[in-house]
């Protein structure tokens, strides 16, 4: 009797706190299936011309989407709104169509219009999120929430592009669109509202993109005087150094870290505002999500940007000791990058050990932002050093 | 460096021995956290200050007092100095310090789960609920059973004394990220150390091993002192060699001195030559190298590229940089004041010194270069969109030292420069090391060279010498006569240009620091690479070390441990009690949130309200 009420008891009415395997599996299906059908059509076509590292790479692309995209699941819409585009225009250049004799891909699809599109884009995401916090509007805040995707779907796209137009017209020259200051900013812009769309999606914190992409917008002012005034969007060939495979796994996973730690530490800002704002009954307070939310944005921010940047700093160390014989020179970028990563390993220790919370993290969430920001860009404008091909 | 929960003190307090206290210390989260900052601001000043250049560039830039200071805290090489090592050191120390305290208690969590929990440990977890329901005992548990494998545990449960206990958890190897991670750090910085050359720093310290401070010692006068052990286990030197020259040993800098490693194969350097983008760029820089065995047998021979060393038995062959070997030069000096016919021949190599004749000059020739590719701007100021640089061919730099001993250092382009219809041969020169060069551009003539503008040179000296007023109609005058015999066929228009151009080039001559222009009519260039040659035995232990690390921080934040205690007892007012407790050492939000929804579900299926406490 006891145990047939068990049995009848609904599992609708458990909490949604765990999938199982089962419904990883089924959930994920379909994306599943549409990367292993891509991968099995990149294997059919391409296959002949690989050798074991690009079967290498390729297997590790479609571990990293299929688990990406069954933990996120816009990412699912995203790849494939990133890479249809990107083909496109591969396909246009390859047919021979250029940006002078083809309007679509002279104002949407060539590298510099997808970064141009990004800037715009992201520009208007900002002031959006800001008249969405300020007016307490739900319409503008899911404006903001699509024109950041929009940007960070055209930056990607304008990279992808970007790397194949290394290659048009002089073969020797390509190389992945990470080797200059100007690239490199596209990126970080992409990535950081990237990342900062995924914590706002799972936490539903909207109003944090009020604090987060202001900086994204300064980056895309320091990005257009790039291309403006330094004409830095110009494609050069790579100096020797920075030929090597590595830098398609160092680079891009160095940002992955920036991006997690440039959201973390603008939160770490949100928490502060709101929580003064809270004490004195202030509007910004109920415009923002619950602190306990702020802080675990930041912390997991921290965590997953932690582990990428050991990643990348393990995988330059690495790279230094292939080409040039010494893991460790005590480069100023080397240095900075130790210095960025005890910051946080002191901040993690500090935040999981100690169970610090609170205004106090936050600060140091907050602060660690200028730590960062030098170690990206302050080495390369003011010091010199291994790392110097960054320059302006 | 865990976070301790105390549940329940048991016997007499006792007041910690010191040695305990220090062990404490050593141990703790307090003194990590310090270290790691500590380190970073640290770590800061060798950024800012420029590391291991000239103790005399220094001493010009802080003065004598500040020099000193900073030369006593070892600020100019911060990370070799013994207070860093010592931070570091003292880290390690800790770090170890805190593994081993650590161990036991962490492995008998992980191999120890006990199902049954006294009833104070339960309500002391993070999270707390005690329910009462109308339900009986065995009922409510299965129940939470149920709910527990739903959310993915695998609960064990036990009765005893008409008492039922549950226990879950989940994330039970989190502590092996916590080894993994710490074990990890001493790992790589131990096998740091031991690529840092330990053992030669130890003998160095010792006095056994004395480095050389001599920079033009040739290599068979170099003291023993100063020579590594050819079975050192460990070493980075490099060496420069010329094209067609062979090695067996590197040098590596020791302080302000050089030590001498010996290899166990000789290196030929068969050529080496640059790769060019069609910018001018340089695209790859590629030595041609054979490996010799002591009995002169091959033991690899190939290519060693920026990124793409060559590996031997063990040691690794790198690109580092290239200069000139001693390229042959033929040059011809152009006396000033005396006509062209009159211009002497010299050869010699980069490296060499000269003698100008009998005049007492001497000429140091200090670098060649192949190709100069500069900014078209640089050359005459417009700006050539298409093609912003140009190559201005090869160039050589030397130094003219007069009989009083006074220097002036030279450039000398080989091909003219061509603008506004008229080619120029470009003269650098300038009297300070680190000045600015001071261009001259000397109009070459219709035949090339520069001997219609030496002779013309030569003839207005002569001319004005004569006590001549240099007025245009005397220097057109003048160069007609030289145009008669050097070059007859060139128009009105022509002269003038050249006598224009040719009054410029005497103008920028003013300061020009010697009596004679010298120009090159050839060479046979030969490059010198520099190779480094590293020996790492430790380099695969570091690789485990970082594979370790990034293991370790995966699972320390992705498989957080979460532990759910239960007891399930008859109430004897009927019914049951139910105590629930459940804790998360990461995520804590998250299992908050996994909590509350337990609360949901076994409220709605028990019917009743519970009381709940999440510290």
């Amino acid at each position: 009797m006891a145990n047939s009420r068990v049995e009848n008891w609904a599992p609708e009415q458990l909490p949604n706190t765990h999938r199982t395997m089962r419904d990883t599996i089924f959930q994920g299906a379909p994306w599943g299936a549409a990367l292993t059908l891509s991968a099995g059509f990149i294997v059919f076509r391409y296959g002949a011309q690989f050798g074991e590292w690009q079967y290498l790479v390729l297997l590790c692309w479609y571990l990293a989407l299929l688990v990406a995209g069954s933990l996120w699941r816009s990412l699912q819409l995203a790849v494939p709104a990133v890479v249809i585009p990107a083909l496109a225009a591969v396909w246009m250049y390859s047919v021979g169509q250029t940006p002078e004799n083809s309007w679509i891909l002279h104002y949407f699809l060539q590298g510099l219009a997808g970064a141009m599109w990004m800037c715009g884009l992201l520009l208007l995401a900002t002031a959006t999120y800001i008249l969405h916090v300020w007016l307490r509007s739900e319409p503008l805040g899911r404006w903001a929430t699509r024109l950041t995707w929009a940007g960070t779907l055209m930056g990607f796209i304008g990279l992808g592009v970007r790397w194949r137009e290394t290659y048009i017209g002089h073969p020797s020259w390509g190389h992945i669109p990470v080797s200059n200051l100007w690239e490199v900013f596209v990126l970080f812009c992409a990535s950081t509202s990237l990342f900062y769309l995924y914590y706002e999606q799972r936490y539903r914190a909207r109003a944090l993109g009020a604090f987060v992409m202001p900086l994204v917008a300064s980056a895309v002012g320091f990005l257009i005087w790039l291309t403006f005034a330094q004409h830095m969007d110009r494609i050069e060939p790579l100096i020797p150094a920075l030929q090597s495979f590595w830098m398609k796994l160092h680079v891009p996973m160095m940002f992955v870290g920036y991006a997690n730690f440039t959201v973390a530490s603008l939160v770490g800002l949100a928490y502060l505002l709101a929580t003064r704002s809270a004490t004195r009954g202030g509007a910004l307070a109920r415009a923002m999500p619950a602190p306990e939310i702020m802080d675990d944005v930041m912390y997991r921010a921290i965590a997953f940007g932690f582990l990428f940047f050991t990643t990348a700093t393990i995988l330059g160390a690495v790279w230094a000791a292939k080409a040039w014989g010494g893991f460790w020179s005590w480069d100023p970028k080397e240095t900075w990058a130790l210095i960025v990563w005890l910051n946080y390993a002191g901040y993690l220790h500090a935040r999981v050990v100690k169970g610090w919370r609170g205004t106090s993290m936050a600060w140091w969430s907050f602060m660690s932002i200028w730590v960062v920001t030098f170690c990206f860009l302050g080495v390369n404008l003011f010091l010199s050093g291994l790392h110097s091909y960054g320059k302006l | 460096m865990e976070r301790e929960v105390h549940v329940g003190i048991s016997g007499e307090m006792r007041s910690p021995s010191r040695r305990r206290l220090l062990w404490q210390y050593l141990a703790s989260m307090r003194l990590a956290v310090s270290l790691l900052v500590l380190l970073a601001i640290a770590s800061v000043i060798g950024t800012v200050l420029r590391q291991q250049e000239s103790y005399s560039s220094y001493a010009f830039r802080f003065g004598a007092f500040w020099f000193q200071v900073y030369r006593d805290l070892g600020v100019y090489n911060v990370y070799r100095t013994v207070w860093y090592m010592g931070i570091v050191g003292f880290l390690v120390f800790s770090t170890a310090t805190c593994i081993t305290r650590n161990t036991p208690r962490m492995l008998r969590e992980i191999l120890e789960f006990p199902v049954r929990q006294r009833e104070s440990a339960i309500r002391a977890q993070e999270h707390f609920l005690e329910l009462h329901s109308e339900l009986p005992a065995p009922v409510l548990q299965d129940r939470l059973l149920f709910l527990l494998r739903n959310s993915g545990y695998r609960p064990r449960s036990e009765s005893h004394d008409g008492r039922g206990h549950v226990a879950a958890r989940k994330g039970k190897f989190n502590r092996v990220g916590y080894f993994l991670t710490h074990l990890a750090i001493i790992t790589i910085c131990g096998a740091a150390l031991y690529n840092a050359d330990v053992p030669v720093r130890w003998s160095e310290w010792m006095g056994t091993l004395v480095p050389e401070t001599n920079f033009n010692m040739p290599l068979t006068s170099i003291p023993h002192s100063a020579w590594m052990p050819l079975h050192n286990p460990a070493y980075r030197g490099s060496v420069t060699l010329p094209e067609g020259d062979t090695a067996d040993v590197v040098f590596e800098s020791a302080g302000d001195g050089y030590l001498v490693q010996k290899l166990p194969f000789q290196i030929h350097l068969k050529s080496f030559h640059i790769k060019y983008y069609s910018t001018g760029m340089p695209r790859d820089f590629v030595s041609d190298v054979v490996l010799y065995g002591p009995k002169g047998q091959i033991l690899k021979s190939g290519v060693v590229r920026v990124n793409h060393p060559m590996s031997y038995d063990g040691t690794e062959i790198y690109q580092s940089s290239f200069s000139d070997g001693g390229s042959l030069l033929r040059m011809r000096s152009f006396l000033l004041g005396l006509p062209a016919m009159a211009a002497g021949k010299l050869v010699g190599r980069v490296g060499q010194t000269l003698k100008a004749g009998s005049s007492g000059y001497s000429i140091s020739l200090k670098n060649f270069k192949m190709t100069n590719v500069v900014p078209w701007s640089s050359v005459d100021g417009h700006a050539h969109p298409g093609s912003p640089v140009i190559n201005l061919g090869p160039s050589f730099i030397y130094v003219v030292h007069t009989p009083q001993g006074e220097a002036g250092e030279f450039k000398t382009y080989m091909l003219p420069i061509h603008r506004d219809g008229q080619s120029f041969f470009v003269q650098g020169f300038r009297e300070t090391r680190g000045a600015q060069y001071t261009y001259v551009a000397i109009p070459a003539g219709p035949h090339g060279g520069i001997s219609l503008f030496v002779d013309y040179l030569a003839a207005l000296q002569q001319t004005l010498s004569g006590g001549a007023s240099p007025t245009p109609a005397v220097l057109t005058q003048v160069f007609q006569q030289v145009a008669q015999v050097d070059a007859p066929t060139m128009s009105p228009e022509k002269q003038a240009l050249f006598i224009r151009d040719s009054m410029l080039a005497m103008t920028q001559m003013h300061d020009y620091p010697a009596p004679f222009i010298l120009r090159l009519s050839s060479f046979h260039h030969r490059w010198a690479a520099s190779l480094q040659v590293t020996k790492w035995p430790g380099t695969i232990v570091i690789y485990w070390g970082c594979v370790a690390l990034v293991l370790g921080i995966f699972i320390l934040f992705y498989l957080p441990q979460k532990k759910v205690w239960a007891e399930l007892r008859a109430d004897p007012e009927g019914g049951s009690r139910l105590l629930l407790g459940a804790g998360a050492d990461r995520n804590r939000l998250e299992f908050a949130r996994e909590f509350a929804g337990w609360r949901e579900a076994l409220e709605s299926s028990s019917g009743s309200t519970s009381t709940s406490v999440t510290r």
